[in-house]
């Protein structure tokens, strides 16, 4: 407000997914570059990274959510304001897809409170090939499904990571409602301005 | 002196005229010489000229050159030039049309009136430049027309051209049209205003009086056989609503607070009763009535009696109905002011906002001494009476509310404002009609409101209009949510009253704890799960050790042997065929703590402190280790034999992990996995692990006895300082938020049947709102001008959205049963409306009517014929009806007729009927007639050979 922000946008980021997944690790392979086993998470952690993704000075904020069921009536109140949801699982673990379809993708459409935040599904693990039960394809056709963007990855080896991250936030920058709202300066005109489309396109890339 | 520049002015017209005459002359060929010529035949050959150089354009690049266009549904256009013959001008004009099909449509309804008269496509007008407009005596207008024929056959045009004649409210025209080598038609038309001679109101005397213009010679023509061509259009309208029929009174209560010059006056018949926005004011019925017009395309009559039978024929005779709402006058511009209506409420609210800047607390705007400004002193206030029947309306418990029932409109609750039926929306919605909705009477009616909010805190009353589910709905503004949490937490404060009076017990766990089998207030509860321990106990003698599993009546006494701790207590129910690990005992699910509530402003608090600690350190939230460590307790003593490994296997299924293969091998005893098999996930199991070291600290303690995760008491008065202290802006922006949704909300409840296209305005409305007021809550307002400026145009914008919807509320009861018809109509009427509703701008309202007439099909006449009940007695002697052709009892009030005879020429004579087929058709005579009893207009146009 007074001077000048060090950042041109904040955004929100939220990881959601059953417990033991990886999202924390993720999350630490995303903000510190290294993994390690971790405690489960107790009910929610937030970590703030600033990035420079599209030639923009970001500043984002992750909330990284506790997977146990108990704590699921917690975590609704994170998803407020959020522009974009990570929805994480595990690829060697069926059931944590299944949940994902089943349970999260309506926390997601439940709480929200952004019509446009991105959604973007992520299948963590893939450094376990052998044990591998969910398909890649499998994930592209939910991603499909339900209009999320789609990655695999594995927070152990780092592969896919950063591009995890930088794919969603890019989706967000194109997203003009999402913008105006992580804008350190906030336009008003919006008769002057486009009302936003809502395309929610399916990306899958590896 | 005018006169003189306008004279200068024509002439310097004329002189570029005559440029562009010359330009033209040289182009085409028929150049002549006119040095000699008398005036007379300069000014043919200057209309000629005007002629060619239109002729030579052709209808596209006039309309290229700026053709006017006559209205938008038709595509006729005209240009003109300006011609002067002595000392008189004269004015040209050519009206043509663009991609029209080459036929005239019969009765079609965008026809020019001289289309209509005489049935031709494209002509030429002729008249003087004169402040009275169209005045001629006949010579003049005679010489005027065979200079223009003159012209039109010199340049090969076959344009029929008018020229008006006599007074210009007869209407009354002279024509004359080229066709070709043999023929040339002639055009007449006149008009009787008044005192229409008897004959002349029926069809016989019609059809007479068109046979009477081509059989000048038959003394008795009634007997001869002539094949009239006939069609008529008749014009009804649905009678007005009988104004004796409403009762005076019921005045709008809103007169009595404030009697202010806002209030409408018209509360006699209301038609808008059940629909949802009565409940706070009352819409002026946007259709006033319909206009049926029914059509009785071509057909031959041969007699006058023929004629006569077609008057009493009924209109369900006729081919074809077009049915017309008549819509109240457009309520643009002047009488803009005087509408009430959500809109004009909400305008008012804005304004109310942009004051709320000027004070630190709400009581400012309403102490003597504080109050800023002079003219705020003299804002009105409503009197205390009507005060307090607001207040009696907001917090009279009525029927409570088990649920916000959702909006239709999935963009309702992008829009961060209370939900329609809570008591902040209500509070919002009564302010907008309270008094003139101005700053002062909002602070009076916000201070008493918050006033009540505190009594029914300080009372243990439950809050009117409140849900009490243990959940704050983050996406609402956030004195809802504060009043969400304000109820639950009055509703907590309740629940630890009536525990402390009943101290002695009466909750499960008391009862079991304390072994007072014979208090059975939950008994049956118990006896349930009696049942199913029992079985167990047969078969599981082995290791009965538990006290709490001896649930059986008979065995009850023992428990209280056991030490205090190994008793169960707060115990939700076996966890399916669940045991624990080290005691052959089923898992008993812990009651637990609702998981605390938070409202926007605390998540918020949150998020800055978790921020200040910056990235460095591992953040785990305090509340979360709080309620984790809750459900620690409460599961220890929901199973006192408990091992961390077991609250594992309940509370986080995922770090229990079994080996697939095990399960074969595994001991069954009676249907139950025991011991369980598996181990804890790798990252549970580790040292450090921070579940394990709240598992250590944390005491059995059933959830009733811990320390509760929220203080109602405490929150409760947290949340009444803030509504106490709140700032008058911060107050107003939230009510402008909810109110606009909520009027929205009100509105949106209409019911208008099928209508695509309102429910896709609607949405829109809310996207609208949504996206705007969005500004509203971010922290920072850099710029209060600009965002009055947009809210007051998004009250323009509900305004159109509003008005678009009393009328499809209008239109849909008005054909609740022929929903096909109200379905087209309104579609019209949209596409009418939608080009005016983008503009904001009220100045330049367009006079043009809505006049799309929209076809009825035959399925769907009845109802449309139900809109003309038979006239009372009351009405019937008002009118005398003598025109006939009656519908319902109704006269139309326009009636037009077309006769049209045809004949081939090649024969010669009138009268005779050869076969069609060979020889060419050419409509010898055609007379359109249009009128009332007392309004008749004639147009006669007469083809001859010459």
């Amino acid at each position: 407000m007074d001077n000048r922000p060090e950042f041109d946008y904040l955004f929100k980021l939220l990881l959601i997914g059953d417990s033991g997944v990886g999202k924390s690790s993720l999350l630490l392979r995303f903000t510190s570059d290294t993994f390690e086993e971790l405690s489960p998470t107790i009910g929610v952690d937030f970590k703030v990274k600033m990035v420079t993704i599209g030639g923009k000075k970001l500043k984002l904020a992750i909330w990284d959510t506790a997977g146990q069921e108990r704590f699921r009536t917690l975590t609704s109140s994170y998803y407020r304001g959020a522009q974009g949801v990570i929805m994480v699982y595990d690829v060697t673990r069926r059931e944590t897809f299944t949940n994902l379809k089943d349970i999260w993708a309506k926390e997601v459409d439940l709480y929200s409170t952004n019509q446009d935040c991105i959604k973007m599904l992520v299948g963590n693990k893939v450094d376990k090939e052998s044990e591998r039960v969910v398909t890649k394809k499998e994930g592209i056709d939910f991603a499909r499904e339900s209009g999320c963007l789609f990655l695999e990855c594995s927070a152990k080896t780092r592969v896919n990571v950063e591009q995890c991250f930088e794919e969603l936030v890019l989706k967000i920058l194109d997203t003009p409602s999402l913008l105006a709202e992580g804008s350190s300066s906030v336009k008003k005109n919006i008769f002057k301005q486009k009302p936003p489309q809502n395309d929610a396109a399916t990306s899958g890339c590896c | 002196m005018k006169e003189a520049a306008g004279k200068e002015k024509r002439e310097e017209m004329k002189e570029e005229d005559e440029e562009n005459e010359e330009e033209t002359l040289e182009e085409l060929e028929g150049f002549d010489d006119f040095t000699l010529a008398s005036s007379w035949e300069r000014f043919i050959s200057e209309i000629e000229a005007v002629c060619r150089q239109w002729l030579a354009d052709g209808p596209k690049n006039l309309l290229k050159k700026g053709a006017d266009c006559l209205g938008s549904p038709n595509n006729l256009y005209k240009v003109k030039s300006e011609l002067k013959y002595g000392m008189k001008s004269y004015c040209m004009e050519y009206f043509f049309e663009i991609s029209g099909s080459g036929k005239v449509v019969e009765w079609s309804i965008d026809l020019h009136n001289l289309q209509l008269s005489f049935g031709v496509k494209e002509f030429l007008l002729i008249a003087p430049i004169s402040a009275s407009g169209v005045v001629l005596d006949a010579p003049e207008a005679s010489k005027l027309l065979s200079a223009v024929a003159i012209a039109l056959s010199n340049c090969g045009s076959i344009w029929p051209a008018f020229v008006p004649v006599h007074d210009p409210s007869r209407e009354a025209y002279i024509g004359i049209q080229n066709m070709g080598t043999d023929y040339t038609r002639r055009f007449e038309a006149d008009r009787i205003g008044s005192q229409v001679p008897i004959k002349l109101m029926h069809l016989e005397g019609l059809y007479e009086l068109f046979i009477s213009k081509f059989v000048f010679s038959m003394v008795d023509f009634s007997a001869s056989l002539f094949k009239v061509h006939f069609t008529m259009k008749l014009t009804y309208r649905t009678p007005p609503y009988d104004d004796d029929d409403g009762i005076q009174g019921g005045e709008s209560e809103i007169t009595e607070s404030d009697g202010n010059s806002e209030v409408d006056n018209h509360s006699k018949t209301q038609w808008d009763d059940d629909c949802p926005w009565s409940e706070w004011y009352t819409a002026e019925d946007p259709i006033k009535g319909f206009e049926l017009i029914a059509i009785w395309s071509s057909r031959i009559v041969e007699n006058s009696l023929e004629m006569a039978e077609l008057e009493n024929a009924s209109c369900h005779d006729a081919e074809k109905w077009l049915l017309l709402p008549i819509l109240t006058p457009n309520s643009n511009a002047d009488s803009k002011d005087k509408m009430t209506s959500f809109a004009s409420q909400l305008h008012l609210l804005v304004n109310a906002l942009n004051v709320s800047f000027e004070a630190q607390f709400m009581e400012d705007f309403i102490s003597v001494e504080k109050a800023s400004s002079d003219n705020l002193k003299s804002t009105p206030i409503p009197p205390p009476t009507v005060l307090d029947r607001v207040l009696k309306d907001l917090f009279n418990e009525g029927e409570k509310i088990s649920n916000y029932s959702k909006s239709e409109y999935q963009n309702s609750r992008a829009i961060k404002g209370a939900p329609f039926e809570s008591l902040f929306a209500q509070f919002c919605l009564h302010s907008l009609w309270f008094g003139s909705c101005n700053i002062r009477a909002i602070a009076t009616l916000w201070i008493e409101f918050v006033r009540e909010v505190r009594w029914c805190w300080e009372e243990s009353q439950p809050l009117p209009s409140m849900l009490t589910n243990g959940s704050i709905d983050l996406s609402t503004c956030l004195i809802h949510q504060k009043l969400q949490m304000l109820a639950i937490c009055i509703d907590k404060k309740v629940m630890v009253d009536k525990d402390l009076h009943k101290s002695s017990g009466g909750c499960e766990e008391g009862l079991q704890f304390k072994g007072y089998p014979s208090q059975v207030s939950e008994s049956s509860d118990i006896d349930e799960k009696c049942d199913s321990s029992r079985q167990e106990a047969h078969h599981g003698s082995k290791i009965n050790k538990s006290a709490s599993d001896l649930k059986s009546k008979s065995l009850l006494k023992s428990t209280k042997i056991e030490s205090p701790a190994q008793v169960r207590r707060g115990s939700a129910g076996v966890v399916g065929s669940m045991m624990l690990l080290n005691s052959y005992q089923r898992m008993h699910a812990p009651d637990t703590q609702d998981a605390p509530i938070m409202t926007e402003d605390m998540h918020e608090e949150r998020l800055q402190a978790v921020e200040a600690f910056g990235n460095s350190f591992s953040f785990s939230a305090q509340l979360e280790k709080d309620v984790l460590s809750s459900d620690m307790s409460a599961f220890k003593a929901a199973n006192p034999d408990a091992v961390f490994e077991d609250f594992i296997r309940w509370h986080s299924p995922g770090d229990w992990e079994r080996d697939e293969n095990e399960d074969d091998d595994k001991l069954r005893v009676e249907g139950y996995d025991w011991p369980p098999q598996g181990r804890l996930s790798q990252r549970m199991s580790e040292g450090g692990n921070s579940w394990r070291q709240l598992w250590n600290v944390s005491p059995a303690l059933p959830a009733s006895e811990q320390k509760p995760l929220l203080d109602p008491n405490r929150e409760g008065e947290k949340i009444l300082h803030y509504l106490e202290t709140l700032r008058p802006h911060q107050l107003l922006e939230q009510m402008v938020c909810t109110a606009f949704k909520a009027s929205a909300d009100n509105l949106s409840q209409t019911s208008f049947g099928d209508l695509q296209q309102m429910r896709t305005k609607i949405e829109q409305l809310y996207l609208t709102m949504a996206s705007i007021l969005k500004h509203l809550q971010a922290n920072h307002l850099k710029d209060k001008g600009e965002l009055i400026d947009d809210l007051k145009r998004l009250c323009l914008v509900f305004e159109h959205v509003e008005q678009l919807l009393i009328l499809a509320a209008s239109l849909h009861r008005k054909l609740l049963s022929a929903p096909r018809l109200s379905k087209a109509i309104f579609a019209d009427y949209y596409n009418f409306y939608l080009p005016r509703m983008g503009t904001s701008s009220v100045g330049n309202a367009d006079e043009k009517e809505f006049n799309v007439r929209q076809p009825v099909r035959s399925s769907e006449r009845q109802v449309v014929a139900n809109m003309f009940p038979p006239p009372t007695a009351n009405q019937s002697w008002r009118k005398v009806l003598s025109m006939g052709n009656l519908f319902n009892g109704h006269e139309p009030i326009y009636r037009e007729i077309i006769f049209s005879l045809y004949d081939n020429f090649g024969e010669g004579q009138y009268g005779t009927s050869g076969p069609r087929s060979n020889h060419r058709e050419i409509e010898t005579h055609r007379m359109y007639i249009c009128g009332t009893s007392n309004d008749l207009q004639a147009a006669l146009s007469v083809t001859s050979c010459d």
